[in-house]
């Protein structure tokens, strides 16, 4: 039977788990790294694992899928350079921009500097707690401005104290689409937009397969080097869809079976 | 050929200003980014070279990425002075070139408290983004740990032994002797060049294409071990003593190797 590593936090441990874990019992052995009961040393990385998945974004989670990957040859889902760069939105953003993928123009300006966008959303530089988007939505003469709270708490904060902004320019859309990936695995869904209904799942419904969104998917995971993800995009009045966010711990509980998905995956994976 | 050349910089004085003065006495335009000034998108390509002096995440690494990937050189080379800044990539570029760094823990205090002995202290509590002396303390104990408001702890091992500060800057190493945990700034006593100290330097110069830089190292009271805590791409060289402006120096090998990259 395979030795499958779990390195989570106990946020998601104890609220977003419980489902996969009982398929992937049945199926392999698990081992459970908690963040905050494990201490990271350079003498504490011999592990008998066939794979590791990370299951979150926290500082010690993504220290030890560095140390991990440099210091075994253990294969992990995601890989630190795919969770880095999920949890990087401005790295994100420019590679993927760089690689041909349509996102929305952005900036990152200091605090004192006005959006270069005069429609904008504002959103969080460094995206890796739990809490969710707050957006706070003005319309002034004309334009919309969007302002995460999440932003202004790590412009302003007193922890991260940045002094930056991250601007994106707004995409009106109908419709908001999110694309789950597991390795080739696609599944499709859309909903109305959360800045219309903050209940994402009120409206989401699946969708069959888009050809061009499954080639953008596809190519974005390469780029960042995520085999398991979450993207989100919106589609303009021109018919094109930008992908506006990419999430390297999906909640796969939000889609029919997803806890057996990801489990079946991470299984299959131990035999590549 | 006259350059637009920007500075990456927190500050626009000490060694930023006297880089700027040094490039624009050589007939290059020169602007200094600072965190009130600096905005990360197309502005930023007007510039024919950056220097990357601070290597904050947000906004100078950033921005020298965003430099580097529309083809605008960067100097020192982006990745490797973040790499620089981060305590477990510095860790990881110290191991890779075969040099020897002290333990070190990292994870919630109830889980340092949990694992670690008395026999394991003193410690030295170090942010985990960032180098030089900045947040960091000596742990003596326990109750060190228990009156420090962090959710996360990044310890290191304290070597007691004889504390250096050694520059380079192309060929030259100046080796300064500092007294344990004070600043690059602090007062300093320039050491005769051993025979290790030189390997090291040219080691680490060598494995990560440096044109500059400093090392941190302790050499170990009882095991006479040489042991890196703490690398820098770009310091002050405000305890510079050997020979020549290092301003100068540095400003040359830049104009250098820009038109190498070029070329």
């Amino acid at each position: 039977m395979k030795n499958i590593g779990l390195i989570i936090d106990r946020f998601h441990l104890e609220n977003k788990v419980a489902e996969f874990l009982k398929i992937l019992k049945k199926k392999a052995k698990v081992s459970i790294y908690v963040e905050e009961s494990y201490l990271l040393n350079k003498d504490n990385l011999n592990f008998d694992v066939d794979l590791f998945f990370v299951k979150g974004k926290g500082k010690l989670m993504v220290a030890m899928a560095r140390m991990i990957e440099n210091e075994t040859s253990i294969p992990l889902i995601n890989s630190y350079k795919g969770i880095w760069l999920s949890i990087n939105r401005f790295m994100n953003s420019l590679i993927l921009k760089k690689g041909g993928i349509r996102v929305p123009d952005f900036s990152l300006n200091p605090s004192n500097c006005k959006s270069p966008f005069p429609n904008y959303i504002m959103k969080n530089i460094i995206d890796q707690k739990t809490y969710s988007f707050k957006p706070n939505i003005l319309r002034e003469d004309g334009c919309l401005k969007i302002n995460d709270e999440r932003a202004i708490e790590e412009c302003n904060g007193i922890n991260e104290k940045y002094q930056y902004f991250y601007y994106q320019k707004f995409i009106k859309s109908k419709w908001e689409y999110k694309v789950y990936g597991f390795g080739d695995n696609l599944y499709f869904y859309k909903q109305i937009p959360v800045l219309v209904n903050p209940n994402k799942m009120e409206t989401r419904r699946e969708i069959e397969e888009i050809t061009e969104l499954k080639e953008i998917v596809l190519k974005a995971m390469k780029l960042l080097d995520l085999k398991v993800a979450s993207l989100d995009f919106l589609k303009s009045n021109e018919d094109q869809y930008y992908l506006t966010d990419i999430n390297s711990t999906p909640n796969f509980n939000y889609i029919k079976d997803g806890p057996k998905i990801m489990a079946d995956f991470l299984i299959e994976q131990t035999r590549n | 050929m006259h350059l637009r050349i920007g500075i990456l910089s927190k500050r626009k004085g000490y060694f930023t200003g006297k880089l700027k003065n040094f490039f624009e006495s050589n007939g290059h335009n020169t602007i200094i980014y600072t965190k009130e000034n600096l905005c990360i998108n197309e502005s930023m390509l007007e510039n024919d070279l950056y220097i990357l002096k601070s290597k904050h995440q947000i906004p100078f690494v950033y921005a020298g990425f965003y430099a580097e990937s529309h083809g605008i050189p960067v100097i020192p080379n982006t990745d490797i002075s973040q790499k620089h800044k981060d305590r477990f990539e510095a860790y990881l570029l110290i191991k890779n070139a075969g040099l020897l760094y002290p333990k070190w823990y990292y994870g919630t205090p109830q889980t340092i408290k949990k694992n670690l002995k008395d026999k394991d202290f003193p410690l030295i509590l170090k942010p985990v983004s960032g180098s030089g002396s900045r947040g960091v303390k000596v742990i003596y104990n326990f109750g060190d740990i228990e009156n420090l408001n962090q959710d996360i702890l990044y310890l290191e091992k304290y070597i007691e032994g004889t504390h250096y500060t050694v520059y380079f800057i192309g060929d030259k190493i100046c080796a300064m002797e500092k007294i344990p945990l004070k600043n690059e700034h602090s007062e300093m006593t320039r050491r005769k060049l051993s025979k290790e100290i030189k390997q090291i330097i040219m080691t680490w110069k060598n494995q990560y294409n440096l044109l500059f830089g400093h090392l941190d190292i302790v050499i170990e009271k009882k095991t006479h071990k040489h042991l890196v805590v703490d690398p820098g791409s770009f310091p002050e060289f405000s305890n510079w003593k050997c020979g020549g402006d290092p301003v100068s120096l540095i400003g040359n090998l830049i104009l250098e190797e820009y038109k190498k990259l070029k070329n």
